[in-house]
């Protein structure tokens, strides 16, 4: 089986103009930015209301198995709604968030972005790569990289991510905790 | 020569495990938190005897189904045969010692080295090698003597444990009267258990056993440790009821609980779940009696020795796998009733994600902690002061129906003190037979 599971573009030669790939640009690198900067109540604000997370763990199979490297219904890092993830970030807020004081310092990294005319006319399928570095404590650092496939809708408030899904590269997560999104 | 080294050689084994471990007074030596010698001795009198978990029976569907884990830090493969027996063996090759299985799961017909194209059945039996035919004047080429090192193999209502040691007590004999706290998930319903499929995944650098003594019996972490997660989903803090909550240990498995029925269930923020307890709590009756359906998702935790873990209400299962003496992989599992609704299912799966994964409100806390308790023994002075595990030396109590040394109230230290004594009694065995009921 293939070991790409990326959703194919849809047909029909909609093609995004430049102005539109620059502000599609513009809000992934906002989006990496309120990451850093801890501003979940602002990263919340870039989503519709009907978004969904999906970061699923990928399983280290042979080729000729059935089962793909990444499978609905699976353990998840996240299966999450919208709502889901603001209880999830509430928790940070809370001042006995011990193991987020002193805070852990954030650098998400947005690269190899690609836009694709997605099934409605008023979205756009966004491909990216994401790679997030952690530092905390004295010297305490992680790295982790994934594939983004993301469902931007034009709406009348502007441009929003109406799902996301990261396809990252650890099975083994290679860290204590994953105290961010990607 | 290398007898003169081995001779001279100070030994782990030498040392008196239960001094390190005063489980009397309830001191802990932090040496058994760093030490490599005495980790080297955990490999081969803890992890080497006893039983340990290597899957669910839910994993093992159809024959050729496989799964690649660890005991201790030996590879294995669990596979299932044609015949429809599990069988745990070796993941290295008895030609070169190259591992043979690369994939965590799947199906499979046989496994085959990729060095030289050793093939291994189901049952690690060695089947046939590349080019076999050079071996046909080789007389130590017995193929039934070539297979892959197997393992015992024992099933306790789903759980498949395994064992590298002949002389280990059989499993239920190993389990014991613990049997009757692992019930409370494992037998609750008539259709049985199964494991939501696949797991997460996840490195702490922290020693095992600092995983283990949570789980088996640190109630009194959950109020401040995770106070900000309780806030988060009750928008309260959390309190242990002081009256009607224990703690219970057999030859080191504990659990600590309380008897609320939904304790553990609200921190999934799921509702659905906490109706599914509510609506079946005498169906649970019917099965384990009224104080067992009181513990069906109740405020607890618990830990089978050495390193299988689990929560009632999250029914979230997990192994603490060692990678040396400072660093373990957490492999997170859900535990559902097979006949339940997928909808109360997806529930369960959701909820452990967002609670007790590495993204999850409680673990994130967890792991934290654990990584520093390690880290800070790699100081000299450090390692010299005493930890104190002198909660509730005074709260052995007898309970009518409850097996095992029971004690009153789950903010305790008691199960924390009957692990490490457990500990102790193995690291300081040569046998099986040296080896105490707790």
């Amino acid at each position: 089986m293939s070991v790409n599971t990326l959703e194919p573009a849809a047909a029909g030669g909609r093609q995004a103009s430049l102005e539109l790939f620059h502000d599609i640009e513009q809000l992934l690198y906002k989006d990496a930015r309120l990451l850093d900067e801890q501003r979940y109540d602002d990263w919340f604000e870039l989503m519709t209301e009907d978004f969904t997370y999906w970061v699923p763990v990928p399983q280290s199979r042979y080729r000729r198995d059935r089962k793909g490297l990444y499978e609905p219904g699976r353990m998840a890092h996240f299966d999450d709604s919208l709502a889901e993830l603001k209880l999830r970030a509430s928790r940070w807020k809370e001042t006995t968030a011990w193991s987020e004081d002193p805070p852990t310092r954030h650098v998400h990294y947005v690269t190899n972005i690609e836009v694709e005319p997605a099934e409605a006319s008023s979205e756009w399928l966004v491909r990216s790569v994401v790679i997030s570095l952690r530092n905390r404590n004295e010297d305490e650092e992680n790295w982790l990289g994934g594939r983004r496939e993301d469902l931007v809708r034009e709406t009348p408030a502007g441009l929003k991510l109406a799902r996301r899904k990261v396809f990252i590269a650890q099975s083994v997560l290679l860290a204590k905790n994953f105290n961010t999104f990607l | 020569m290398a007898d003169i080294l081995q001779a001279r050689a100070p030994s782990a084994a030498d040392l008196d495990f239960h001094r390190l471990v005063d489980a009397e007074n309830g001191w802990i030596d932090r040496r058994i938190f760093w030490d490599e010698g005495i980790y080297q001795l955990e490999l081969e009198r803890i992890f080497a005897r006893c039983w340990v978990f290597v899957g669910h029976e839910s994993q093992f569907a159809e024959p050729g189904d496989f799964v690649t884990t660890y005991i201790g830090q030996d590879a294995v493969i669990a596979a299932k045969d044609r015949k429809g027996g599990v069988n745990v063996f070796l993941n290295s090759c008895s030609h070169r010692g190259n591992r043979v299985c690369f994939a965590e799961a799947g199906n499979a017909r046989r496994f085959t080295c990729n060095f030289h194209g050793w093939a291994f059945g189901l049952d690690g039996a060695l089947l046939g090698a590349h080019e076999e035919e050079h071996y046909e004047r080789c007389s130590t080429f017995d193929k039934s003597k070539l297979g892959l090192h197997r393992a015992r193999v024992g099933i306790y209502k789903g759980l498949v444990f395994a064992t590298f040691d002949p002389e280990a007590p059989s499993l239920d004999d190993y389990l014991g009267d613990y049997r009757y706290y692992l019930d409370v998930l494992l037998d609750n319903d008539p259709g049985g258990t199964e494991f939501i499929e696949g797991n997460v995944k996840s490195r702490l650098g922290c020693n095992w056993k600092f995983a283990a003594e949570n789980f088996v019996g640190d109630a009194y972490h959950a109020g401040w440790t995770h106070a900000s997660a309780a806030r988060a989903i009750f928008g309260k803090d959390v309190k242990v009821n002081v009256e009607r909550s224990y703690q219970a240990n057999i030859n080191g498995h504990g659990t600590e609980f309380g008897l609320d029925l939904i304790g553990n269930a609200m921190g999934l923020a799921e509702p659905e779940v906490v109706e599914y307890l509510k609506e079946n709590e005498a169906r649970f009756a019917e099965r384990l009696g009224k104080l067992r359906s009181r513990m069906v998702g109740a405020m607890s935790s618990s830990n089978v020795f050495p390193n299988l873990a689990y929560l009632t209400g999250f029914n979230t299962w997990r192994t603490w796998t060692p990678k040396g003496p400072h660093e373990i992989e957490l492999h997170t599992w859900v535990l559902v009733n097979k006949d339940m609704p997928q909808r109360l299912k997806d529930a369960y799966r959701r909820g452990v994600s967002r609670t007790f994964s590495p993204t999850g409100m409680f673990e994130s806390d967890d792991g934290e902690n654990w990584e520093h308790c390690t880290r800070s023994n790699a100081g000299v002075v450090t390692r010299r002061q005493k930890l104190h595990y002198g909660l509730g030396m005074d709260s052995r109590m007898e309970h009518e129906e409850f097996p095992g040394a029971v004690y009153k109230v789950q903010l305790n230290d008691a199960n924390q003190r009957a692990f490490y004594l457990r500990w102790a009694d193995l690291m300081s065995a040569a046998s099986w037979a040296e080896v105490p009921q707790r």
